[in-house]
């Protein structure tokens, strides 16, 4: 037994939630579980109830009509990551997917519950905050709206209440001319939490410039680049910008991956690599 | 040793337990359901060293479905291989995080770890020793006060009374002081490897059952039946014949599960419980943080070498960190002394190997049985004396290597069957074609060569022995009875091609009677040390003997002439001279019937032995004798390339050389190399227990200790056998399970050198602690 | 008495109804109660794989799937590999690559192949690898079994020819 605790499947987003409004923060919304089970397997959380959420056929969905690209709360990472769509229109979210554990648990995890765990280490927040995602949340009471940086409160808190759930993800339609990218510092090249992860999105028109830094604070970081960049600037330039504002912004601990000086000797360098992405044309710059 | 043309040895032949492994059929300890099964939970210390005041158990026993609840208090019983220092459940006080302080059985494991949450202990914490080099002075906390109490192995083992020491190895040769003032170039440097867990995909399990007239029956994930039923019998205080151990599959052991573990607790439970077979199932935490691991070891080594490259003096103190218990730490310790200066000739030695208590989780057996950890420094030495010489690494590990005719650190002489060094690492040279430099790596990147060598022999008592029984079947098939086991190393298959061989039949009429029982199997001392393949080969060539002898005997009879005159081959005797008089096996094995009815014969049953030749213990002062029933000698060469800014090391090729003497399987011998060499990559790059300064362990899970995965393994590797023959081996085989792990730290690390001019005296050489290194241009 | 819930799932074809707690995996479920116990444990927490099993048409670890969540679902185990008259291509290519020592990985190792051939017939070694990065092994180096994957391909698709 993983556990104690009772289980439903429930066949709506409102039985759901008047599930978890009736367990007043002692019921748990279980899609994939792989972070859930494990918590609950190491004594992190002891819910008196697990609501399994994977019956709810509308949050099982991935679509990807333009404009916006919306992410059911049910869907594996694995779907969302080889999602072909996805991967040309949100290549940092894909590429950030399937970087989440192994095969085998990537089945099973799902982007919601990824933000919804609220790991500052969260493969998927740097490529959500980049591609300006927003999460459609229901509660008891009624449904909201919210960007996806306002999920996360601090180290695996997130800001959802007792009696809400994810429902689902959106991603806004972007320019024609945006790339976005992902990339992530593990300690072995199997599946390993982030020593540091780093998404970017641009628009290789007007030069806006998104980066977003994970492992290296409390929560994810959308780094604040006020000013659109010269994308045919030199790359060490580029970098050197966004490193300060990147140094500044984040506050790397010591942890059993890295310390916090590996951390921000890495910034850089992944910056570059990232930047060296995202500049690039088609057919070379 | 039979030297008859092999139809068998030597060749790739399969598996037998491929089939019911790739089936899921194979049963491990952990799939086992035994009518009447209860299960077992611990409750294990919080603290790294504390007394234990009061223990309360009342409200775990009236949990419903609690069957016993045992503390340290009932167990008056003492384990140790070598020192007996331990108990079964700690008592009065606990001396590492995770030991175990109470246990429960109980219908369900859910109950047995509910009761678990009900024991009540009340601790007093004291300052725990962590680091072996502070628990060596005189002044240290003592780790076990009682130790001048304890009874151990004396003449192989000394503990040291009123101290942290578990045991004390010198090898004194020569005088090394003066070689040291007489030597053109003196290296000193510090070394330290952390510990390390196993990681066997299968936990530890057990179940035990306690039996009428104080029997026991033990099924067990172990390497070694008879050790398990001899300590057993030992501390429990039961004859041996009182207890029955089985094996059956085993998922990988390593050598953390050569000795004794859990059984005794599960034994206990059981008894405790009124006879009930008792469960005890490691969890994967329990693993990483309850069962012991591979000793920490801190190095010094002081080497003295001519200007010309020949080494003069080898001066060595190592300082093992044995956690809270000595168990095989003592004999790593003495292990580490005798082998402690490398491969190579060396005139003057002076070596202090000491076995240091501390309140860590403790080490035991772990493959290698030192060697990796001695050899990470020996090895790093050798590559900063030749460089700092100015001579080629290469050239100077070929002037100094062990020939023919050399002396070892005890005194021992290398004979033409010793096996060549030399060979080896030629073979690696020439594979990474060393002396070449790295293709130029792309920006951000590097590239470096290195090589390293290395030995080992069995560290295996003078007294070692193994033993087999072979039956001849009705049908002329044969069946192997022996009680090493095969936890993957594939031995098994290599005992059925040289039974098959000896007794001249087809093998797939050769079978092995997979599971051990100490009731059935005849003794064998442990599968560890590299040493199964050597004893246990010769005991089957033995029985195998015994029994063509017993068939000569009685087709002499059956076909009238002298049992000289009998000769065997493809399942049938015959009379040499004349070889139409012929008899195949079945009617000889289990015995003859004339025509008229009359009998003689009988079932024909072979055995076999081999005992250890020659070893002496070791002089206490001086360690000077014959430890090693034979030296198995390799080496490695690695081409690595290094991610300049981020630290990370990609393996681009690795090329190791083992001379393992007749090469009896060369498929599994290759598989064993390639697996060997990428547990070695985990021990170089990412692995090592971490503790904080209250002596907690940090990393004991899979997701915080990382391991090599399928996307971490080399580029390109190679395996080359050198097989010089092992006189007194099985067609002149040597072991060869340790080797393909020892020395691969250290190669990587002689191959950073090259690549970005970084020394590095510490492992794991992590992605961060590379960065570092090349970021603050200084040695790590 | 915790409240149990019943199920019906199909494990290697055959249809099985049980009542199981909420508390219990597909791994407990597989070895306990169906005695199928080619399914390894060897974590419990999802970081070795050793219990891979092929849940629908996806390789999963069971160790972190209740039991309660199957009802109505197909299950795949080592079990339902071989057919009654002979081992499957991929479990002779394991034997005959040399890709089995201890075997305690075998069992995932085998489930997480099966998935990648079903979906992908003609991988690269780095799919490979991909597919079986979270299965962990700590006795053969991963060499051979990337040789029997690989090698298992190529012989599938020769009978589909």
């Amino acid at each position: 037994m993983i556990g104690v605790f009772d289980y439903v499947r429930v066949g709506s987003v409102k039985e759901g939630c008047d599930l978890l409004a009736e367990h007043e923060g002692r019921a748990r919304v279980f899609a994939g579980g792989t972070d859930l089970l494990v918590n609950i397997r190491n004594n992190g959380v002891s819910p008196d109830l697990l609501v399994d959420i994977k019956g709810i056929e509308p949050l099982g969905k991935l679509t990807v009509d333009a404009p916006d690209a919306t992410i059911g709360a049910c869907v594996p990472l694995n779907v969302i990551g080889e999602n072909a769509a996805i991967a040309e229109r949100c290549t940092a979210l894909a590429q950030a997917a399937l970087s989440v554990g192994s095969y085998q648990v990537r089945n099973r995890a799902t982007l919601a519950g990824n933000v919804a765990n609220a790991s500052p280490a969260a493969d998927t927040a740097p490529a959500l905050l980049v591609l300006d995602a927003h999460v459609a949340v229901q509660g008891k009471a009624g449904g909201r709206d919210i960007p996806i940086s306002e999920l996360f409160l601090g180290v695996k808190k997130n800001s959802l209440a007792a009696d809400e759930m994810i429902t689902s993800i959106m991603l806004p339609s972007h320019a024609k001319h945006m790339r976005s990218a992902f990339i992530k510092k593990q300690r072995v090249r199997g599946h390993d939490l982030a020593v540091i992860n780093m998404a970017g999105s641009l628009d290789q028109e007007s030069g806006a410039l998104r980066v977003a830094i994970g492992s290296c604070a409390v929560t994810p970081i959308l780094l604040s680049i006020d000013s659109p960049i010269d994308c045919s600037a030199p790359i060490d330039e580029l970098v050197a910008r966004i490193d300060k504002i990147a140094q500044d912004a984040i506050r790397p601990i010591d942890d059993l991956r890295g310390s916090a000086a590996y951390r921000r000797g890495l910034i850089p360098v992944f910056l570059r690599r990232l930047l060296t992405m995202l500049v690039e044309r088609e057919g070379g710059e | 040793m039979s030297d008859g043309k092999h139809k068998y040895v030597g060749q790739p032949v399969a598996r037998e337990d491929a089939l019911p492994k790739v089936t899921g059929r194979a049963m491990y300890v952990h799939d086992m359901h035994l009518a009447g099964m209860i299960h077992a939970a611990t409750l294990k210390s919080p603290h790294a060293a504390a007394r234990i005041k009061r223990i309360d158990t009342e409200t775990a026993r009236n949990l419903p479905g609690v069957r016993a609840v045992l503390v340290g208090e009932d167990l008056p019983y003492r384990l140790g291989l070598y020192v007996q220092d331990k108990l079964i459940l700690a008592r009065g006080q606990v001396r590492y995080q995770g030991e175990p302080v109470a246990a429960v059985a109980a219908d369900t494991l859910e109950t047995a770890r509910a009761a678990c949450e009900l024991i009540r202990v009340e601790y007093e914490p004291v300052s725990p020793v962590l680091d072996p080099r502070n628990a060596i002075k005189p002044d240290a906390p003592l780790v076990h006060e009682d130790l001048h109490t304890y009874s151990y192995m004396k003449g192989v083992f000394a503990p040291k009374p009123h101290t942290n020491i578990a045991h004390h190895q010198k090898i004194r040769k020569g005088n090394v002081d003066d070689a040291l003032a007489e030597s053109d170039l003196v290296v000193n440097e510090h070394f330290y490897n952390p510990p390390a867990p196993h990681v066997p995909m299968e936990t530890h399990a057990v179940i035990a059952q306690a039996l009428p007239g104080d029997r026991m029956e033990v099924h067990t994930s172990a390497q070694s039946p008879y050790t398990v039923r001899d300590l057993l019998s030992h501390s429990l205080g039961l004859p041996q014949s009182n207890i029955r151990v089985h094996v059956p599959y085993i998922g990988g052991g390593f050598g953390g599960k050569a000795g004794i573990h859990l059984e005794p607790l599960a034994c206990c439970l059981s008894r405790a419980s009124g006879g009930r077979p008792v469960k005890i199932v490691a969890t994967r935490e329990e693993e990483f943080g309850t069962l012991p691991s591979r000793q920490g070891l801190h190095t010094e080594i002081t080497l003295g070498v001519t200007k010309d490259g020949k080494i003069k003096a080898f001066k060595a103190t190592y300082v093992w960190d044995a956690g809270a218990y000595a168990d095989y730490g003592v004999n790593i310790g003495r292990a580490a002394a005798y082998a402690g200066a490398g491969p190579y000739c060396v005139p003057n030695c002076f070596i202090d190997s000491f076995v240091v208590y501390t309140n860590k989780v403790f080490g035991t057996a772990y493959r290698g049985f030192g060697h990796l950890e001695v050899l990470w420094g020996v090895e790093r030495a050798i590559e900063l004396a030749a460089r700092r010489l100015g001579i080629d690494p290469y050239e100077f590990r070929m002037n100094n290597l062990l020939r023919e005719g050399d002396k070892t650190i005890t005194g021992e002489t290398i004979t033409a069957g010793h096996g060549r060094p030399d060979l080896c690492l030629q073979a690696v040279a020439e594979a990474i074609d060393w002396g070449t430099p790295s293709a130029p790596a792309e920006k951000g990147k590097a590239r470096g060569k290195g090589i390293a060598v290395l030995h080992k022999a069995p560290a295996m008592p003078s007294y070692t022995s193994c033993s087999a029984i072979i039956k001849l079947n009705g049908d002329g098939s044969a069946d192997i009875l022996i009680s090493g086991v095969d936890m993957g190393q594939g031995t098994y298959t290599t005992l059925r091609q040289i039974a098959a061989d000896e007794l001249r039949i087809e093998i797939d009429k050769v079978h092995i009677t997979w599971e051990c029982d100490t009731a059935f199997s005849p003794y064998d001392w442990q599968t560890v040390a590299s040493r199964f393949a050597f004893m246990g080969g010769n005991a089957t060539i033995a029985a195998a003997q015994d029994c063509l002898r017993q068939v000569r005997e009685t087709a002499a009879i059956a076909l009238r002439a002298a049992p000289e005159q009998i000769a065997c081959e493809n399942g049938e005797a015959y009379v040499e001279s004349d070889p139409n008089r012929r008899l195949p096996y079945d009617r000889l094995a289990l015995g003859y019937t004339f025509g008229n009815g009359n009998s003689i014969g009988g079932p024909i049953v072979g055995h076999g032995r081999y005992i250890a030749q020659g070893l002496t213990n070791l002089d206490p002062e001086t360690g000077q004798g014959l430890p090693a029933q034979f030296w198995t000698y390799g080496a490695h060469g690695v081409e690595v390339e290094v991610d300049t800014e981020t630290g990370e090391i990609e393996i681009v090729n690795i090329a190791t050389a083992l001379d393992a003497g007749k090469v009896l399987n060369p498929k599994l011998a290759r598989e064993q190399v390639i697996g060997g060499v990428v547990q070695g990559i985990g021990s170089a790059l990412f692995e090592g227990l971490i503790f904080n300064r209250d002596g907690h362990l940090q990393n004991g899970s899979f997701t915080d200790h990382k391991i090599p995965t399928a996307k971490d393994i080399p580029i390109h590797t190679r395996q080359i056998f050198v097989e010089t023959p092992q006189p007194n081996g099985p067609y002149g085989a040597r072991g060869m399970a340790e080797h393909p792990m020892i020395s691969v730290p250290s190669a990587i690390a002689n191959a950073l050198v090259e690549a970005i001019g970084v020394d590095f005296h510490t492992l794991p050489l992590t992605a961060e602690r590379v960065y570092t290194a090349i970021h603050t241009e200084r040695t790590d | 008495m915790a409240k149990l819930h019943d199920i019906a799932v199909t494990v290697n074809g055959e249809l099985e109804t049980l009542s199981v707690p909420a508390g219990m995996t597909l791994l407990e479920l597989l070895r306990d109660r169906l005695y199928l116990t080619g399914t390894k444990e060897g974590c419990g927490a999802g970081e070795c794989g050793a219990c891979t099993v092929i849940l629908g048409d996806r390789p999963v670890n069971a160790c972190l799937i209740l039991a309660a969540e199957t009802d109505g679902k197909e299950v795949r185990t080592v079990e339902g590999e071989a057919s009654a008259a002979s081992l499957s291509v991929l479990q002779q290519s394991f034997i005959d690559a040399g890709a089995i020592q201890c075997g305690f990985c075998t069992p995932g190792m085998i489930m997480s192949a099966r998935a990648l051939l079903a979906r992908n017939p003609n991988p690269s070694d780095e799919e490979i690898k991909e597919a079986v990065a979270g299965n962990l092994c700590r006795c053969t180096g991963y060499e051979a079994i990337i040789n029997a994957v690989r090698m298992a391909a190529k012989r599938e698709a020769v009978t589909r020819q």
